[in-house]
């Protein structure tokens, strides 16, 4: 996929300058983002940072402060719902409804036609191997496959933008890794899909772009790779040597001991201890490592990988996301 | 179907559909029906008593004998009229016309002794054989409550009431059965010397019968001896002062003539009061207040139950995205207002089926349902029951909204239902009085003005009154749906329920 360029002109989402008070309490703060149509999109953020308050408003449920939401070339959803599927963080099923019965109530309320509502409500569950429960009540499924008829009830009126808030919780790996895979599979159906979660594997599989929210204001949006290319490169160091010695290297912008130099002691067997560096704009790593043997430090490990999303989440969402 | 009706529809079809309801369908003719069965059962099983009269006067045996008859008599003659209601086929003849006295007139001391002496029942079933339906059952003439035992022979060689009580003792207590005697002796009268003599009446202590019984409850017995010594002590002062027993007879069946009217409005003549009447009235309001009141909360409950099912179990959310706070809750009002117009239609509906093609027996239910069908009762029913249903439908929607639990809502329920109940002390005096202050007062307060409007109606209050004390219930009905419509919006989704203190924030506009 081509790096997003910020043109909205193919954008199923579209936040500009949105606002959301309550009472005293300003909960959104003037976010701006878009998402383009057939993506996956990312929409990170530590607890409390707004992203449930933003879905609410995009589909409608709350209605902003200020500020202009586009959802599917609509200035709201509500007249969209039946191109729209929510799969809301807290997700529950009538007990006592039956399970094809449930998915295909969801998909009428959305617009779905009755036969066919009920039709694809037992396709899919057939789909996903939950075929001979159709016909049992909620109550008497696991959690498992209760989440997965919620999951189905999200998809079954066949939406064009899929708004998933943290749909991997609860699930156990292999539930998970079945997601993941109709999450891509939706994808390459040309569905457009947003998902929040707090596993930052899952958005680093998934996303084509993310978003990074914190107290309610945007930290950053766009590709992994410019996430990381707007991360200072970040070296882990080992060594013998001291902090300032490293700090006095030409490249260095930054030098934080990684934990207690006295653990690090006894933790590899001699006097020396993990340091993260963090380099000058636009410094090589390989520089680096070779202004280090010129000054005379001894290296007993170097790591210049790139930064992870879990890294750049930690770094972006700043104290909240620890 | 739109939103709205598809959540109406689910909500209806919950409900409807479940086993509770369908038991309580079931439920309510059988127990009804049941009711009534068991009364009967119980009329038939009931025990003859069993008695011994000790006369130490020698002449009021008889007499008692002879009123208890007759009590046995009038009660045998009003099964009689009731099953020539049923029995007499109209084809052949009215039930008024049948021949006398073995027809359904009044019944008089007159005609008792007319049935008496013209061969009883025996003769009056042979009198009305040709105008019965050929299929109909025999007549059955209800087992006399009664039966005298001859008494002890040393009750009645006892030279005074003392001693006589003194004999019967054993038998009362059941240590000793008397020949003929099916269990213990229910009773024992004993008339001493003297009793009724004339010179005894200046007496400081004229001698007084006595009623022995081991039973405190049943007073039966007692009443119908006291009854025939009372009879017979008239009698006998009547005799003293010259008239006749069948005079005395003739005086005792006059009733003075008088009916009860109710006038009319104008141009409209005063109209007689009648059964119908009191069915129309009296009983059918009083009847179809005490539904109202029940149908209201028995289907405000599901709307609160459902509504902390979606808060707790977290539905409300998946719907909040399809559809508006203000769709939900439609729909949840229309579903639930149709449940709660089902059930009495279904009844209605029952009746009117068995009053046109059941039995004769169903008379009683012909009745009522035509008198439905006469006054505006049903009309005002429906009317009423939506009104009362919005306002506290809503209060149950957004007591759900505030609570997570069935025990949050308690919170709330426990004051509602006081204030609910609270005129329920000043109810009898509306129904006894339904245009008096208190009526007027109830009818004035818009969450009475249904219950107080039902009760009022069939008894032509101030029509004033009933528009303006409606027109302020429906202004009342739509402010509570406004204001208990934003504390359901405005909370919903809020995961805790608020404090007491923060609910007045969620009853405006932007909480």
């Amino acid at each position: 996929m081509a790096p997003y360029d910020g043109s909205v002109m193919d954008a199923a989402l579209e936040l500009t300058e949105v606002v959301k008070e309550f009472g005293g309490f300003r909960a959104v703060n003037g976010l701006s983002f878009s998402v383009r149509k057939g993506e996956i999109f990312g929409f990170l953020g530590p607890n409390g940072a707004g992203k449930t308050t933003t879905l609410r408003m995009i589909l409608d449920i709350i209605a902003p402060t200020s500020g202009a939401i586009s959802v599917l070339g609509a200035p709201s959803s509500r007249p969209q719902r039946a191109r729209i599927g929510y799969l809301p963080e807290e997700r529950g099923l009538y007990r006592k409804m039956r399970a094809a019965e449930s998915i295909a109530y969801f998909a009428r309320l959305r617009g779905a036609p009755a036969a066919d509502a009920k039709r694809r409500a037992y396709e899919l569950l057939d789909q996903f191997g939950l075929g001979e429960f159709a016909r049992s009540r909620n109550e008497a499924l696991s959690k498992g496959m209760a989440q997965k008829v919620q999951l189905l009830a999200t998809i079954a009126h066949d939406p064009e933008l899929l708004i998933l808030d943290e749909p991997f919780s609860g699930l156990d790996p292999i539930n998970q890794g079945a997601l993941e895979d109709l999450i891509r599979s939706l994808k390459a159906s040309g569905k457009t899909i947003i998902f929040s979660t707090h596993v930052m594997e899952h958005a680093e599989r998934l996303c084509d772009r993310f978003m990074i929210i914190a107290k309610g204001e945007k930290r950053f949006e766009g590709t992994l790779e410019e996430a990381r290319a707007d991360q200072p490169q970040r070296i882990t160091l080992r060594t013998p040597a001291a902090a300032a010695d490293l700090a006095g290297i030409d490249a260095v912008a930054q030098v934080a001991p990684l934990g207690d130099p006295a653990e690090g002691a006894a933790m590899n067997g001699h006097a020396a201890m993990d340091y993260q560096i963090d380099l000058k704009d636009g410094a090589d790593p390989d520089a680096f490592l070779a202004a280090c043997v010129a000054a005379g430090v001894a290296v007993r490990r170097f790591d210049a990988s790139s930064a992870s999303l879990h890294d750049i989440f930690v770094s972006l969402a700043g104290e909240e996301g620890q | 179907m739109g939103s709205t009706l598809l959540i109406a529809w689910r909500e209806y079809k919950q409900y409807v559909f479940s086993r509770g309801f369908l038991l309580f369908l079931i439920m309510t003719p059988v127990l009804f029906l049941g009711a009534v069965l068991i009364m009967s059962v119980v009329d038939k099983a009931r025990p003859q008593r069993t008695f011994v009269i000790v006369d130490q006067t020698g002449g009021y045996t008889e007499l008692i004998d002879a009123g208890l008859e007759k009590q046995h008599l009038r009660e045998t003659l009003q099964s009689w009229s009731a099953y020539l209601n049923v029995a007499v086929d109209p084809d052949k003849s009215a039930v008024e016309d049948l021949p006398e006295p073995f027809g359904a007139e009044p019944i008089t001391n007159e005609r008792l002794e007319a049935v008496a002496s013209g061969g009883g029942v025996a003769a009056a079933a042979a009198a009305v054989a040709p105008y019965l339906k050929d299929d109909v059952a025999p007549f059955q003439a209800p087992r006399p409550r009664f039966r005298r035992l001859e008494a002890p022979q040393a009750a009645l060689a006892a030279e005074d009431a003392e001693g006589a009580a003194a004999a019967l003792e054993p038998y009362l207590l059941g240590e000793r059965a008397l020949p003929g005697a099916e269990g213990e002796l229910f009773a024992a009268v004993i008339i001493p010397s003297g009793f009724g003599d004339d010179a005894n009446t200046e007496d400081d202590a004229p001698p007084q019968a006595a009623f022995w019984s081991k039973n405190v409850t049943d007073p039966t017995l007692q009443i119908a001896v006291s009854r025939a010594l009372r009879s017979a002590l008239r009698r006998q002062a009547a005799a003293n002062l010259g008239l006749a027993g069948a005079d005395l007879n003739r005086l005792a069946d006059i009733e003075a003539p008088i009916t009860a009217f109710t006038p009319g409005e104008a141009n409209v003549e005063a109209a007689e009061i009648d059964d119908a009447d009191r069915l129309e009235k009296i009983i059918l309001p009083g009847v179809m207040t005490y539904v109202l009141l029940v149908v209201v909360f028995a289907v405000g409950n599901p709307l609160l139950t459902n509504t902390i099912e979606e808060r707790s179990n977290k539905i409300v959310e998946v719907l909040l995205s399809s559809v508006t706070a203000d769709q939900l809750m439609s729909g949840k009002l229309i579903g639930i207002a149709a449940v709660g117009l089902t059930m009495p239609t279904i009844f209605l509906v029952g009746g009117f089926l068995a009053s046109a093609f059941g039995a004769t027996e169903a008379d009683a239910l012909r009745e009522t349902m035509a008198a439905l069908i006469r006054s505006n009762l049903l009309f005002v029913y429906f009317f009423y029951f939506l009104a009362a249903y919005v306002i506290f439908a809503m209060i149950f929607l957004a007591i759900g909204a505030l609570s997570n639990s069935l025990q949050d809502a308690q919170t709330f329920m426990g004051p509602l239902m006081m204030v609910v109940f609270a005129p329920m002390p000043f109810a009898v005096m509306v129904f006894q009085n339904p245009n008096g202050l208190a009526a007027s007062i109830l009818t004035w307060i818009p969450i009475y003005t249904p219950y107080a409007v039902m009760l009022r109606i069939a008894s032509d209050p101030p029509m004033w009154e009933i528009l303006g004390a409606t027109a302020l219930m429906l202004v009342f009905a739509g402010l509570v749906s406004r204001v208990m419509g934003r504390v359901f919006r405005n909370n919903i989704l809020n995961n805790a329920p608020p404090k007491v203190t923060e609910i007045w924030r969620l009853t405006k506009r932007e909480a």
